[in-house]
């Protein structure tokens, strides 16, 4: 895989050097921000900007000459938001402040492939996630832009379906499992804050009115969230019943 | 563009991607793909419980609408997998 490191006084003008000296569409490349330039004090300490730019798409046909120059136009068209009437054209944009591994780069170069196709104009935000409440070390993709709501659907299902294809064709290319989770607008960050919530309160209200509480049914990521919050909780136990979409988890007092 | 989605995953999932074939076919309410596998490769894009084609359907219906000739109505896309 290609990749080059540019200087330049600002983020978008090392982009677009970068992207000259590849010879590449703004599609084409994931754009890692090294350094944010600074300016320093009366020029002491300035720095220029830095940004590591990988090819992952195919490089342009040979262009005429005159190329280079219009570059910097098409850049800036690519990664502006579009007006609301203009009709999504597939631009994506990659920010990652962390070196990527082979997981993460396969799994951003299928989003953006599928997201391409879908016509979808977004951002893809990349973290790593080494924590929490015992899940295991994964990458988050989270897709922002406009219009991105669309790509959630009704209780994340859509969100899931994407997913679901990620993971699919990533680990056909790994040929390994591919611990990649895609998320949009935050949505599932937030709602694990929110389920993690739910299920102490629901815990305390178990315990206080010594009765079985019944989630709404959810999917297994989030079922998972329920369990693992609980886990060391030595008043009530969980449990799923119900069978595929109709899965929900029971917090029996103990 | 839905035929081009539909074949870039149906040709990341099988075995033998040279004989993915999308064919569309546009009504004026709806537009049909026809996606064809080799025989082996079927499951791999029907999936278990159809999940994978179900996930397919989904991504196609979340995407923006397609405006021809200025008409705003949306039209159903349909994925057929034979």
């Amino acid at each position: 895989m290609e990749m080059i490191e540019v200087t330049a006084n600002s983020v978008d003008a090392a982009i677009s050097k970068g992207l000259s000296q590849l010879n590449a569409a703004p599609a084409d490349v994931m754009v890692e921000v090294l350094e944010e330039p600074n300016t320093g004090l009366f020029g002491f300490g300035a720095r220029e900007a830095r940004v590591r730019l990988v090819l992952i798409g195919q490089r342009k046909a040979a262009e005429p000459e005159g190329y280079p120059q219009d570059l910097g136009e098409e850049f800036d068209q690519a990664y502006d938001e579009p007006p609301d009437q203009e009709p999504a054209t597939g631009a994506i944009t990659v920010v990652a402040d962390v070196e990527l591994d082979e997981d993460a780069t396969v799994g951003v170069e299928v989003l953006e492939e599928l997201l391409t196709r879908m016509r979808i104009d977004a951002q893809i935000n990349i973290n790593r996630s080494d924590d929490d409440e015992g899940e295991d070390p994964h990458w988050m993709l989270n897709i922002t832009g406009k219009r991105i709501n669309r790509l959630i659907g009704r209780r994340g299902e859509t969100l899931a379906s994407l997913q679901h294809i990620v993971r699919l064709i990533c680990s056909r290319k790994l040929e390994r499992r591919a611990n990649i989770i895609i998320d949009a607008e935050g949505y599932k960050t937030g709602r694990s804050n929110r389920l993690r919530g739910l299920a102490k309160r629901m815990a305390k209200q178990a315990v206080q009115q010594g009765r079985t509480i019944t989630l709404e049914p959810m999917q297994p990521s989030e079922r998972r969230i329920i369990h693992l919050t609980l886990r060391d909780n030595e008043d009530v136990s969980t449990q799923s019943v119900g069978e595929g979409r109709a899965r929900k988890v029971t917090i029996v007092p103990n | 563009m839905e035929e081009q989605l539909v074949q870039y995953i149906a040709e990341n999932l099988v075995s033998h991607p040279d004989q993915v074939r999308v064919n569309r076919k546009d009504t004026s309410r709806n537009v049909v793909l026809e996606l064809s596998v080799a025989p082996g490769d079927m499951g791999r894009v029907i999936g278990r419980n159809g999940r994978v084609a179900n996930s397919i359907r989904a991504l196609l219906r979340a995407m923006p609408e397609q405006n021809e000739r200025g008409r705003e109505r949306r039209r159903r896309v349909i994925l057929e997998i034979e």
